[in-house]
């Protein structure tokens, strides 16, 4: 082989296929069967089209003006009229977008906290057999299964000078014990002797998390960061105790509040906007704009799915 | 999965719903909240009352308001309607000199919206008025219950903490008792008079505003009428020739009439609460209101013939297939079927007789919606019975310096100004030009005014109850008739107008009647089980409860 | 450390011919085994860096977690938060009731119907619901064109972002009594239906709710377990001739059942938690002789009612369950020979 040929075939190799081309088959793998391809199209479609069937009516209620929504007796399957102005109604007043940035910083600050806190410990009682590991990790199980009463807790944050902070946000809700028990079965299916020889090279455990643990966890570690995001970004029931201060409120709040605002003060605020936007189309907008952060971040964790992806980090 | 995975849930969707309703009306028609239903008031380490000589110590002085005549005048327990024209330069100024020294006051209310910032244009005109700095801490109304719940029993307590009477449930009576000041030094008797807006709200509602033996509420006066109206599609009725049915037998065959499930068309949604009212059941509203004196013997609404009476009728409502399917399923809201004219009735807040017409004015114009009388259980006039003379209560922090009580008492002499006077258009419009405008008479609310003036101020106290529609004058007519002719069936059970804590061994004796009643009606359960659960209840404590009250009648007699 | 054989990653099959599996030299990194022999202070110098790594997040527990579940006290008392200066104080001043409420709870025969539908709703749930996501996860890894699987699970994530009084609102205007199936039939001339307010088949419309809103949100943990399947693994067994089910049945799947065995031993210990907020909006459909699970129980008879003796009693009673759960769910998982939440 000449290393012309080589090349080309490098190129080749390494050309992203097309989405309706399957990459490059290895060469053991036989060829699938027709009517497997096809069951697993059907199946995979079908629950595809499960979701999106729903989807579409939420997207095309919030697009129609109260009127449609007023004759289809609720939720709209066809749209009849389309309007932004479920939409206008949301992001007018700035109050969505200063929510906006209060839920973005209190996400990324709460996820990196709690994701250090978790994967530190998720590391300290990976090693069974290590001094105090079943009591640590009894002390942090037990919290899985005992509740506490709202009086005691909000008593606690307030004592500790918490409320109308942000720390209130994260702090109370920083550590998911199953989160950590995730982490840690992952951690603890690296295999032994790659751990052990790098303590024979001299590797601390500090060292060995950073250089061997997080690189090979990389999957798993973007599947938690997420379960902590969307934790976080979707969490409104503690800033509703905690907080008093409406304009501090996060995103969440916010929305629950305009929907309720279309819902409620029919006397109160003498009919707001009376006639023109639909309780039920503020909330599908909600509802659309809630799935927002989901399509931002899922290329991000896909990237950690792709097979065979972990060997670059451990040969690197 | 997620780390607030295990914060509380919203909480039912019904709950809320009718949370709001109640708001909305106690805010500018006055009106009793038809949620009351599961709060009562209970509990605390003081039960009793406080009635006859006792109460008559403690009232303020009650002044008439002479400011602005009504165009209809209150009569049988309505409130007083206003059907005249709106005229800026005639308004009249009630609080002629500022009140308020200039402190500040923190003050916790629940909301049901987005809050404004706290440094809006209305709240600062507000707060020049008043001559008092206020600052709101608007709470998401949905889950007040809780954070409610949290901030009582913490030592931070803001000066005023407004309680609507359904987030009084368990144990928010002996919190009040125990964490609000007395009003009685600044308000009983004579001293009420510095405040002639407060002087001019009905001693009943006042009354109804003593707590554990003292003075405690600042209220928001309600009309002792039924606040549940049957409402009725006017335009379809009047297109298809339907007769109004003057009794439940009519209802009925009227309703198999109406529904046609297969154009999605049903005769009516869950009427269960204007049952009660077509059989003269005791009021489910608040819990003491349910006793009543007959014939020497105190009863409670379950144990009457009428309250079985009404839920089989209901029962049978349901079994005809006339009540819509997401009726029985509690699902979605009734106000938004009826507008849509899959259901011709159903029943509701009498709020929604302006609302739903106002909603509906720009998009369907032949949208008409309408109350029907409440016909007796045999057709003849019905008996009705008075709701609670106020449903929501502002609750001064017993810590507060006298200055600041002072201070919250201006606040709520300006909020308590009725109709007709700068005071009121301030509280209820906000600022001319900034934040509603006047044409021909009717006020409309800017954007701006939208987003600002909602439910903060009003919620402080209120004047008398009443009803004045600027763009629907021929609603608010039509519903303080409504109200007027209602009032004239009207009788005060035993214990109306009294404020009164249970032993805390009962607080939650009579909760589960409301669930069996919804089981029942839905067919899932039997009349004969809400008799045995009748029977249950006379044994775990239902027969002492009863003694309970009887001597609470023989100490304190009745509220007038 | 953990006696099963995945996952086989990559990073395994690399090294493996590079580590001479060397004794642990001596003052070198002894076998968990044999820990036991050592003395608590060595066992401390070796070990202090973990315990040091595993300290915030135990911090973070004692103090927000243990200390508001002292207040858990309150199951033995009368508790009015209302009559001291703050709640805390009142914890001290609020009569002893021994053990009252527990009593209450079990003389209350809708709390037993209450743990009947919560056992029987998990027993669906552990059937019907467990299983979807680890098939899912192995259609999806099965496919072989990037867009389409990055596309699918895309979709399949979306509904877990849908609150559940959307959930419901969409399966109301559906499968309801005047939904669209329903309608449509009528128009037809056929009889309507209801499936929304038929306590008979409630339990399975609520886990088929649950289904539908977060079997492709489970999804992604086993997704990550496979992304660490070495490629090598699979052509080492083609090569010995293993077809594509025997490849699935030898390689993918042990390397899921680490994680299933965990997600499996939480799941079982938290068999009395199965869905508060969506079985909250529905229980008025079809009444709490078939919709009500402890959570909502606890809810309408403690939370409600401000009853916070009560609610703390039946808080204790189902953690206790749950705690015996887990550790018998754990046993089983050893005797399966998987690690379960802890180690033996």
């Amino acid at each position: 082989m000449t290393a012309v040929i080589d090349k080309a075939a490098l190129d080749e190799a390494a050309r992203e296929p097309r989405w309706w081309q399957a990459p490059p088959r290895p060469v053991w793998e036989d060829e699938p069967s027709k009517a497997g391809v096809a069951g697993k199209g059907i199946v995979l479609a079908g629950a595809c089209l499960a979701v999106l069937f729903p989807l579409w009516i939420v997207i095309v209620t919030s697009l129609s003006s109260k009127k449609t929504i007023t004759e289809a007796g609720g939720l709209v399957l066809i749209p009849k009229d389309i309007t932004f102005i479920a939409y206008q109604e949301l992001l007018s007043g700035g109050q969505v977008t200063r929510a906006a940035i209060v839920s973005v910083c209190v996400t990324l600050a709460g996820t990196l906290f709690s994701m250090a806190v978790s994967v530190l410990a998720a590391y300290g009682l990976s090693r069974s057999g290590s001094l105090g590991h079943r009591w640590l990790l009894m002390t942090l199980l037990a919290t899985m299964f005992f509740g506490a009463g709202l009086i005691p807790t909000y008593l606690l944050v307030q004592s500790l000078g918490l409320t109308d902070t942000y720390l209130a946000l994260i702090l109370p809700s920083a550590v998911s014990v199953f989160n950590i028990l995730v982490l840690r079965a992952f951690f603890m299916g690296i295999s032994p002797e790659l751990v052990d020889s790098a303590r024979i090279d001299g590797a601390g455990d500090w060292r060995i998390l950073w250089q061997i643990i997080i690189p090979l966890s990389r999957a798993v570690i973007a599947v938690i960061t997420l379960f902590y995001a969307v934790g976080y970004w979707s969490a409104w029931f503690n800033a509703s105790i905690y907080l008093s201060d409406q304009s501090m409120m996060p995103l969440q709040n916010v929305m629950i509040q305009l929907v309720q605002k279309q819902e409620a003060p029919v006397g109160v605020s003498q009919a707001i906007k009376t006639g023109q936007i639909s309780a039920l189309a503020i909330q599908m907008a909600v509802m659309v704009m809630a799935l927002l952060p989901v399509a931002v971040i899922s290329p991000f964790v896909q990237k950690h799915f792709k097979k065979g992806m972990l060997t670059g980090a451990v040969k690197g | 999965m997620t780390p607030n995975a295990a914060s509380a849930s919203s909480g039912p969707s019904r709950r809320s719903f009718l949370a709001s309703t109640a708001v909305a009306t106690a805010a500018v028609a006055g009106g009793m909240p038809l949620l009351a239903a599961c709060g009562g008031s209970d509990s605390g380490s003081k039960d009793g009352t406080t009635a006859g000589k006792n109460a008559k110590k403690l009232l303020p002085a009650y002044v008439a308001s002479n400011v602005v005549t009504p165009d209809i005048p209150s009569k049988n327990g309505s409130a007083m309607g206003f059907t005249a024209k709106l005229d800026l330069a005639g308004l009249k100024t009630s609080v002629p000199k500022k009140l308020g020294k200039g402190g500040s006051v923190k003050i916790m209310s629940p909301f049901w919206g987005t809050p404004p910032k706290g440094d809006n244009a209305y709240y600062k005109a507000m707060n020049d008025l008043i001559g008092v700095d206020i600052a709101w801490q608007n709470q998401d109304g949905n889950t007040y219950d809780e954070k409610l719940g949290a901030v009582l029993a913490s030592s931070d307590v803001p000066d005023v903490v407004v309680i609507p009477s359904w987030n009084m449930g368990g144990k928010i009576p002996s919190a009040i008792i125990s964490k609000f000041a007395d009003l009685g030094p600044y308000l009983s008797g004579d001293a009420i008079k510095k405040y002639p807006n407060l002087a001019a709200i009905p001693s009943g509602a006042w009354q109804y505003s003593i707590f554990g033996g003292k003075l405690r509420g600042l209220p928001q006066p309600a009309p002792s009428v039924v606040g549940i109206v049957p409402f009725y599609r006017k335009d379809v009725f009047d297109k298809e020739g339907y007769e109004l049915p003057t009794s439940p037998d009519e209802f009925l065959s009227l309703a198999k009439e109406i529904s046609r499930p297969k154009d999605k068309v049903w005769a009516c949604d869950d009427m269960k609460w204007s049952a009660f009212n077509f059989f003269g059941v005791l009021s489910g509203s608040e819990k003491p209101l349910g006793w009543n004196l007959v014939d020497g013997k105190m009863i409670y609404r379950v144990e009457t013939e009428e309250y079985l009476e009404a839920l089989e009728w209901t029962r049978k409502l349901y079994a005809a297939g006339v009540v819509h399917p997401d009726a029985k399923a509690v699902q979605g809201t009734a106000g938004d079927r009826f507008t849509a004219g899959q259901v011709l009735m159903y029943n509701d807040n009498i709020s929604s007789w302006w609302g739903k017409m106002a909603e509906q004015a720009g998009q369907n114009s032949d949208f008409r919606i309408s109350g029907m009388d409440i016909f007796g259980a045999d057709g003849g006039d019905p008996t009705l019975w008075a709701g609670s003379p106020a449903g929501i209560f502002a609750f001064v922090n017993k810590k507060a310096s006298k200055a600041v009580v002072e201070d919250i008492l201006a606040a709520a002499n300006v909020t308590a100004a009725p109709y007709g006077t700068k005071e009121y258009m301030l509280t209820n419009y906000g600022v001319e030009g900034t934040h509603y405008t006047v044409k021909d008479g009717v006020p409309t609310k800017n954007d701006k005014g939208n987003q600002e003036v909602i439910n903060a101020y009003v919620m402080l106290a209120s004047p008398a109850p009443t009803i004045a529609h600027p763009d629907f004058p021929d609603i608010a007519k039509e519903q303080v008739e409504w109200q007027q002719r209602m009032g004239a069936f009207t009788k005060k059970s035993t214990f109306w107008g009294l404020q009164i804590t249970e032993p805390a061994r009962y607080t939650n004796l009579s909760n589960d009647f409301e669930q069996l009643e919804d089981d029942t009606v839905r067919g899932r359960k039997k009349i004969s089980d809400v008799q045995q659960a009748v029977s249950d209840w006379k044994k775990q404590g239902g027969d002492k409860l009863r003694d309970w009250y009887q001597k609470l009648h023989d100490d304190n007699g009745s509220a007038q | 450390m953990s006696n099963s054989t995945v996952p086989r990653s990559r990073a395994e099959a690399a090294t493996t011919e590079a580590d001479p599996r060397a004794e642990a030299p001596a003052g070198g990194r002894p076998e968990a085994k044999r820990s036991g022999r050592l003395s608590l202070r060595l066992r401390f110098r070796r070990d202090r860096t973990l315990i040091l790594m595993t300290l915030p997040a135990v911090l973070l527990v004692l103090v927000f977690n243990y200390v508001p579940i002292l207040g858990n006290v309150v199951a033995f008392q009368e508790y009015d938060p209302y009559v001291s200066e703050n709640g805390f104080v009142a914890m001290l001043e609020s009569p002893w009731v021994g053990i009252e409420q527990f009593e209450r709870i079990f003389a209350d025969s809708a709390f037993w119907d209450a743990v009947q539908n919560t056992l029987v709703l998990f027993s669906l749930q552990l059937v019907l619901f467990f299983p979807i996501p680890i098939v899912l996860a192995l259609l999806i890894n099965s496919v072989i064109r990037p867009r389409i699987r990055a596309v699918s699970q895309a979709i399949l994530y979306l509904p877990h972002f849908f609150s559940w009084v959307l959930v419901i609102t969409v399966f109301q205007q559906i499968f309801g009594g005047a939904g669209i199936i329903a309608q449509t039939l009528r128009r037809h001339g056929y009889e309507g239906f209801d499936l929304m307010t038929d306590p008979g088949i409630f339990k399975f419309l609520v886990t088929a709710e649950g289904v539908w809103k977060d079997a492709g949100w489970g999804v992604i943990v086993f997704l990550a377990a496979l992304a660490s399947v070495s490629p090598d693994l699979y052509e080492a067994a083609a090569m010995d001739g293993a077809g594509r089910w025997r490849r699935m049945w030898h390689v993918t799947l042990p390397a899921l059942r680490p994680v299933i065995a965990l997600l499996l031993v939480l799941r079982v210990g938290d068999a009395l938690t199965v869905g508060f907020e969506q079985i909250l909006l529905q229980r008025d459909a079809v009444g709490p002789g078939a919709a009500e699970v402890l959570d909502t129980y606890v809810w309408w008879n403690g939370v409600r009612n401000q009853d916070f003796s009560y609610a703390a009693a039946a808080g204790l009673i189902k953690g206790l369950v749950s705690v015996a759960l887990v550790l018998a769910a754990n046993k089983v998982a050893h005797f399966m020979g998987e690690q379960g939440v802890y180690k033996k």
